[in-house]
């Protein structure tokens, strides 16, 4: 089956500004993440994606339709944008259901799917009150509400928990995840790396424009082999399992940790290391209370891949 | 004895409190207004009046080579304070004025309004009388270089063609004269821009109404002219009312024969329902019900 | 229901509760009004000099709504076709939806057409009725007005036009309407021969009589008018033509937003 997005060297330029720089990519049905910081050219993407700019080099495509005043797509799109703004004079009742009837449903239809929508984001008692009285969160949640009340099979979501306080968040994160059982395809794009793990394991970096890597957190983790893994151990002899660590060529540092009990080691082979493991502790008898892998997120991932 | 951390050391010196607060802001101003397009197509436009008037006077001074153009020299024989009030009343000039301050001013207290930044100006040591002052400063920039610089230039340049100093021994407050009608139409127009600014956040609509109500109160003033025949209309007119401050100061003859404390009155009134409006619309917070 | 009927649905709500409809609103109320006062005045004989009604709708309220109110009306209603949703930032709302970006121009002029429209008719018509009211019974009064309101409503669609293809195609479209309409249609009324007719105003003067000369100086100028059909035509083919161009840049344009 095609990918729902399927992008093809797409290029973008502000003037002399370079937005995007021969993105080539695919987004499967799911939820798929875009992490990069401000100004990596998410939103330039998404805005392509989403029909408000053109690229200026290489094709994007939707279910293998061009995007760019193709406006039929948007029957199944759900669009969440990245700016704070609405009709200010508006209650959300009205601007929800104003919206949705720029759709083709009816009075009725339009009425319930809003009534459902603003049930979802947990913004029905204030349905009508002015949009300018609204907190920022409620906002957000106002703008996630129009993305999904046409029921919409993608969902383009730019950073869509921008503004929202921890609970909020989770209330999104748990929204977006129950998406993702309807079998919508999801693309949301943030810069708070965390929130994304929260989400989704399938993520797009980009920097600078550029595409850095795509897939499975952890695949490409293991894929990044200049950098080596780093484990965290914590145990009853750790100057003892040290020594013996250090005669493995695979071990490439072991140092000893801020506490008395920890130990920092350093491999060019995870696997190998996590086969070792188990031998030594039955072998030397120790008594392993904590194993942790620092470096295997997202932060760090990201980290490595822009050169930090 | 406290150990520091590496890299910060606690600083013991002394604030400097900036003299002018304000100039930042003015600074910030004036450089936007100059990177709009066309703004300085449209600001050399509205020194045509300066040109043609300086054309005027070095034409009074070489009459002999304009023979040819006979009915200018009864007009131009005698450049008096008058010549230098008809270039500072001119009607183009106040419509160019306008639609600098449509460039400049709409937006000064609009945008502020519109994306909250009152906030972080006052989250500053920036006092509300810096942030109007900086923000009038802007729009006082302008319509100097449109009034007072080319009123004073006319009158250097009139002295310099004629090589002799009898125009200031004429009118020795000449000089004084455009300073001071440059100063209450400059202090005028700022008040009408900044507070019409204040009474929208939308920069669009403030563009509208300082060319709207420029337009309308001419307009007004005419129709009510046409049934009620009343001079004392001419008071609803900004136009007229300009032109009545001019009148004490070069010597004009009033239109309609107003008096011109009438208007100096209206126009002080109207400055200070600007002072009022905006010092109550320029707060750092705001309460949405 | 068409795209472009939804969007005129929705836009036409809006801008029914919005307040600037209500601040033009009163405003083209205005003439009623000042026919009002003169008919007091009439009234009470305060002036030596009586101004017939039919007089004061030719000479003042029919020049208030040619040559200021209905160019207001359209340069801000037209200019924020598009303009009002970059600068709000709502446009992403509009373009991520199932509509044409034809029909989102179309809409929305269709709905501040509307609302415009429906300011000019109902001043025009109340200010008529306050000055003329004894003499409502003379079908060639009545056909004056309907003739009126006829050219007025056609000259607002014409600008109209004209400024949501300004305000699509620039940013600061305000001003360059301002000078347009009181720069160069001013200026262009003094010129002879052809040149007349590069002001859409001059149209809309041909189909209005040209009042006498009388103590309204500034409404006094130089016309050589078109023929009645000519102007008519014109108008509606230059409404057309702007408004295809406007919908083309919309069509065609990016909009970038402002950090």
């Amino acid at each position: 089956m095609k990918a729902p997005i399927q992008t093809d060297k797409l290029s973008k330029w502000y003037g002399n500004i370079l937005g995007l720089s021969e993105v080539s990519l695919e987004v499967r049905p799911g939820i798929t993440g875009l992490l990069g910081p401000n100004g990596a050219g998410k939103s330039t993407l998404m805005k392509i994606l989403t029909g408000q700019l053109r690229p200026s080099l290489g094709r994007a495509f939707i279910w293998g339709e061009k995007i760019w005043n193709n406006f039929r797509l948007f029957n199944r799109i759900g669009y969440c944008p990245e700016h704070d703004s609405f009709y200010e004079q508006t209650t959300g009742w009205q601007f929800l259901t104003g919206l949705l009837r720029l759709f083709p449903f009816s009075s009725a239809e339009a009425a319930g799917r809003a009534e459902r929508a603003l049930a979802t984001v947990e913004l029905l008692p204030d349905k009508d009150r002015l949009i300018r009285g609204y907190s920022r969160g409620m906002r957000q949640r106002l703008k996630v509400a129009q993305a999904l009340a046409h029921d919409p099979d993608l969902l383009i979501l730019d950073e869509p928990l921008n503004g929202l306080d921890p609970l909020g968040k989770r209330r999104i994160i748990r929204l977006i995840k129950d998406l993702k059982n309807d079998n919508k395809t999801v693309l949301l794009s943030s810069h708070v790396l965390p929130e994304v793990e929260a989400l989704t394991k399938d993520i797009i970096l980009i920097h600078q424009g550029k595409i850095l890597a795509s897939g499975d957190i952890h695949e490409l983790r293991d894929l990044i082999d200049s950098h080596p893994h780093i484990i965290a151990l914590r145990c009853d002899r750790p100057r003892e399992l040290a020594a013996r660590l250090v005669r493995e060529p695979f071990i490439l540092k072991v140092h000893l940790g801020g506490q008395p009990d920890s130990l920092i080691v350093e491999t060019d082979n995870r696997d190998r290391f996590f086969s070792l493991l188990p031998e030594l502790v039955m072998d030397m008898g120790l008594a392993v209370d904590e194993i942790t892998s620092p470096d295997d997120n997202l932060q760090a991932v990201f980290d490595y891949l822009v050169g930090k | 004895m406290t150990i520091r951390e590496k890299g910060y050391h606690h600083w013991d010196g002394q604030f400097l409190e900036r003299r002018h607060p304000w100039w930042p802001i003015t600074r910030l101003g004036i450089r936007l207004t100059f990177k709009r397009k066309f703004f300085k197509f449209i600001f050399s436009s509205s020194l045509l009046p300066a040109v043609v008037f300086l054309a005027g006077i070095y034409i009074s001074e070489r009459l002999e080579d304009f023979r040819g153009m006979a009915r200018v020299e009864s007009l131009l024989l005698n450049i008096s304070a008058k010549y230098f009030g008809a270039y500072l009343t001119a009607d183009f000039l106040l419509f160019m004025a306008v639609i600098i301050l449509v460039f400049c001013a709409a937006g000064l207290v609009a945008d502020d309004l519109k994306h909250n930044t009152l906030q972080l100006y006052f989250a500053r040591p920036l006092r509300k009388r810096d942030y109007l002052l900086g923000k009038a400063s802007v729009v006082f920039f302008f319509l100097f270089l449109l009034t007072l610089v080319p009123g004073l230039l006319l009158v250097i340049f009139k002295l310099i063609f004629s090589g002799s100093f009898r125009l200031l021994r004429e009118n020795p407050w000449l000089p004084l004269a455009v300073l001071a009608y440059s100063l209450l139409f400059t202090l005028f127009l700022t008040a009408y821009a900044l507070l019409l600014s204040s009474l929208s956040r939308n920069g669009r609509a403030v563009s509208l109404l300082i060319f709207g109500v420029y337009l309308f109160s001419d307009m007004l003033f005419n129709i009510l002219y046409g049934i009620f025949h009343s001079p004392y209309l001419g008071l609803l007119s900004m136009r007229t009312n300009l032109k009545l401050l001019a009148v004490p100061l070069f010597g004009l003859k009033p239109p309609l024969g107003l008096p011109w404390g009438y208007s100096a009155a209206l126009l002080a009134a109207v400055v200070a329902l600007a002072a009022v409006v905006l010092v109550k619309k320029v707060k750092g917070v705001s309460v949405i019900r | 229901m068409s795209a472009t009927g939804r969007v005129f649905t929705f836009f036409f709500q809006l801008g029914q509760k919005a307040k600037r409809t209500k601040f033009f609103f009163i405003l083209s109320l205005l003439p009623v009004l000042l026919g009002a006062f003169l008919r007091l005045q009439q009234a009470l004989t305060l002036s030596r000099r009586n101004m017939t009604g039919l007089f004061f709708y030719s000479n003042v309220v029919l020049p208030f709504y040619v040559q200021f109110l209905l160019l207001m009306l359209a340069l801000f209603y037209g200019t924020s076709i598009v303009l009002e949703e970059v600068e709000g930032r709502t446009l992403p709302y509009l373009a991520a939806r199932p509509l044409p970006r034809t029909s989102i121009i179309l809409g929305k002029y269709g709905s501040s057409a509307a609302l415009a429209l429906a300011m000019i008719d109902v001043g025009l018509v109340a200010s008529f009725l306050v000055l003329n009211a004894e003499q409502l019974g003379d079908l060639s009064l009545d056909l004056v007005l309907l003739r009126d309101m006829t050219v007025l409503d056609l000259g607002l669609l014409c600008y109209l036009a004209l400024f949501a293809f300004l305000g699509a195609l620039l940013k600061r479209a305000v001003l360059f309407g301002l000078l347009f309409c009181f720069g160069w249609e001013n200026v262009l009324i003094y010129f002879p021969g052809l040149t007349q007719k590069l002001a859409i105003a001059h149209y809309l003067k041909s189909l209005i009589p040209q009042p006498p000369s009388s103590g309204f100086a500034f409404l006094r100028f130089n016309l050589e008018p078109s023929p009645p059909l000519t102007a008519v035509l014109v108008l509606i083919i230059l409404t057309a033509v702007f408004l295809a161009a406007a919908c083309l840049t919309f069509s065609l344009k990016e909009y970038l937003f402002e950090n």
